[in-house]
């Protein structure tokens, strides 16, 4: 685990993904010294008061402008430094997309995207805070890897692994304050690698993001019941982990993709596209946010709202196993 | 025409308002909320509200009224209060605010019928429908005004450059921008992330402008809101409101970390007695 200890993980799980996001990039840039970070009036937020401290010259913030943010990220890149772009998922890719597709990754840059506050975490803020799109966004978008990871330690992964590519990439960042710690000790972490976090034969439940810790909990419940759950933790949304899902499809009964996004364009789609290419494989059924505006309230009421709760994901298998 | 009495009156709908933003920011709980953004632009709201703008509360749709935005939607309370002082939402309305189900979320939603003019939020978007707006009432030969507040940071966003050349080529004297410069944004002072001569930059875009060197001052902002209303430049109207962020709370005023943060039992009685004496 090189300079991340268990103790360290314990605070980034404690404080939410934002912290994660900002200490690792600490450690990331001791690690890498042409890595550069881009706010637009986001340093505090995205907890990088630390790294602006500690690199006070590798840190530009552009004001509240996310065009110019991803742009301006385009420019370092070409050139051959290595920007992070940093702002709220609800504006970055939403917000900056066309700049997403046309600079960074027409031109095919080496900078990546950072969209904190990803989902409906935000739930009390309103819908202009919330980010149920930007999977579709960035999948849409060629040359750019779309990751997601879903505990503190792989975020820590994903950013050293987004910083090894030599590429557009774009890092949706999930997990509340208390996000659990998913992987305790070392693992791999591979780009476009899915990790099958359970085995199991009857259902497989696909995850990303923090809700990955929804599906584990939905698994538990289900194995009680005396169900065979397989659990992928499919952090890699773009490119997609084929040769897994090659393996679900033949082996697993029913498949369900568990996701804090839009119905639209996630990792549901990507899943279901893949999928029709297919003769014969297992119905899918998938948990997410809808295609629809959320009501105003907290996170727990949004998942609630929504069947992201360990209770309904496995209620919903249930009823559908039979 | 702006008697003592009369900005008296708005002088106490201003206190009432800085007491209904502490009361949602307190209900929010662990929450939070954008207190120093909203307490800065108390002032601007309740002299638009209370003293200058043609509205009905008893008819939130009517056709004619002067239109509102909210374009630094994170300073919602300043706005929902004014909603609630003239009777827009009623008082259960505003403690739902930021609860599960409310129409009164973080940022403002939508809801003509509450007064609830435009979703803003996302900021420099406001600004711009504002603008759309506007034209609209030229084309309809409708003779009401649209008032937008934006904030200082928000003038970072190129969104509200483009939508300000647009407001000046289209003539739009029916629009009246007030940016509340507070001389913060989220990050840091204005001067610190992007330090702008904001009063030089609009009036080279075309827009007349004016500075009210105490922007939490009723009297000053009636003046200059009078002024403009009645100014016939045919250029769309800025005025820089120069105000404290967090103004009226003794440990909000200036204070970087109240730009969106709860607020406990303890701040909260403190914010009361910080009211009392205003
Ligand atoms: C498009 C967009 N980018 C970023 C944010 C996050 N944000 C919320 S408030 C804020 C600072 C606003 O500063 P200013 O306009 O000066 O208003 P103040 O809070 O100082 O009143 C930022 C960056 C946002 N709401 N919208």
């Amino acid at each position: 685990m090189g300079n991340l200890t268990l103790e360290k993980l314990q605070d980034w799980s404690k404080q939410g993904h934002r912290t994660a996001f900002g200490e690792a990039m600490v450690l990331l840039g001791q690690d890498n010294s042409n890595v550069y970070v881009v706010t637009a009036d986001t340093t505090p937020t995205a907890r990088l008061t630390n790294f602006l401290k500690t690199f006070p010259d590798r840190l530009f913030d552009v004001g509240i402008a996310e065009q110019n943010l991803i742009d301006f990220s385009a420019g370092l890149a070409k050139e051959g430094l290595m920007p992070f772009a940093v702002t709220l998922a609800a504006f970055a890719p939403m917000r900056c997309a066309e700049q997403m597709r046309s600079a960074i990754g027409y031109m095919n840059l080496n900078a990546k995207v950072v969209g904190i506050e990803a989902g409906v975490r935000f739930g009390p803020l309103g819908n202009t805070h919330f980010a149920m799109d930007d999977l579709a966004v960035a999948r849409a978008l060629p040359n750019f890897t779309v990751l997601s990871p879903s505990d503190p330690h792989q975020i820590y992964k994903a950013l050293f692994a987004a910083a090894e590519l030599d590429g557009p990439v774009y890092i949706r960042l999930t997990g509340a304050p208390g996000f659990p710690i998913l992987y305790p000790d070392d693992f791999e972490f591979k780009i476009g690698q899915a990790i099958e976090y359970r085995s199991g034969t009857d259902v497989a439940i696909i995850a990303t993001g923090a809700v990955l810790a929804q599906a584990i909990g939905a698994a538990d419940l289900l194995q009680e019941k005396g169900l065979s759950v397989r659990v992928i933790d499919m952090h890699t949304i773009k490119p997609l982990d084929k040769a897994i899902l090659d393996s679900v499809f033949a082996e697993n009964r029913l498949v369900v993709t568990v996701e804090e996004h839009s119905a639209i364009g996630g990792l549901g789609s990507a899943v279901a596209e893949y999928k029709a290419g297919f003769a014969q494989a297992p119905r899918q059924l998938m948990v997410n946010l809808g295609d629809r505006f959320q009501k105003v309230g907290s996170y727990e009421f949004q998942l609630q709202e929504n069947g992201l709760t360990e209770p309904a994901i496995a209620r919903l298998v249930e009823e559908n196993l039979a | 025409m702006n008697t003592r009495t009369s900005i008296e009156k708005i002088r106490e709908k201003a206190a009432a308002m800085r007491r209904d933003s502490i009361e949602m920011g307190y209900v929010a709980g662990s929450h939070g909320a954008h207190f120093g953004p909203a307490l800065s632009s108390i002032e601007i709201v309740a002299s638009l509200y209370f003293g200058v703008m043609n509205h009905n509360p008893q008819d939130p749709c009517m056709r004619e009224r002067d239109r509102f935005v909210m374009s630094k939607g994170h300073a919602c309370l300043s706005y929902y209060a004014a909603l609630v002082e003239a009777g827009y939402l009623s008082r259960e309305q505003m403690y739902t605010f930021k609860g599960d189900n409310s129409i009164l979320p973080g940022h403002p939603s939508c809801h003509v019928e509450f007064g609830l003019e435009v979703a803003t939020g996302s900021l420099g978007n406001g600004f711009a429908i504002a603008c759309g707006m506007a034209m609209a009432a030229k084309i309809k030969n409708e003779t009401h005004n649209v008032y937008c507040v934006l904030g200082d940071g928000e003038c970072d966003e190129g969104l509200i450059w483009e939508a300000a050349m647009n407001a000046v080529k289209n003539k739009l004297d029916n629009l009246i921008a007030i940016v509340d410069r507070n001389s913060f944004q989220l990050a840091g002072k204005t001067t610190e992330i992007m330090d702008l001569d904001l009063a030089k930059i609009w009036q080279a875009f075309g827009w007349e402008v004016v500075i009210v060197e105490d922007g939490n001052d009723v009297a000053s902002l009636l003046d200059a809101l009078q002024a403009m209303q009645q100014s016939g430049s045919g250029k769309p109207h800025l005025i820089i409101a120069q105000t404290v962020k967090g103004k009226g709370i003794s440990f909000m005023e200036n204070n970087l970390g109240w730009h969106a943060a709860p607020i406990n039992r303890e701040q909260y009685e403190q914010a009361q007695s910080d009211l009392e004496l205003v």
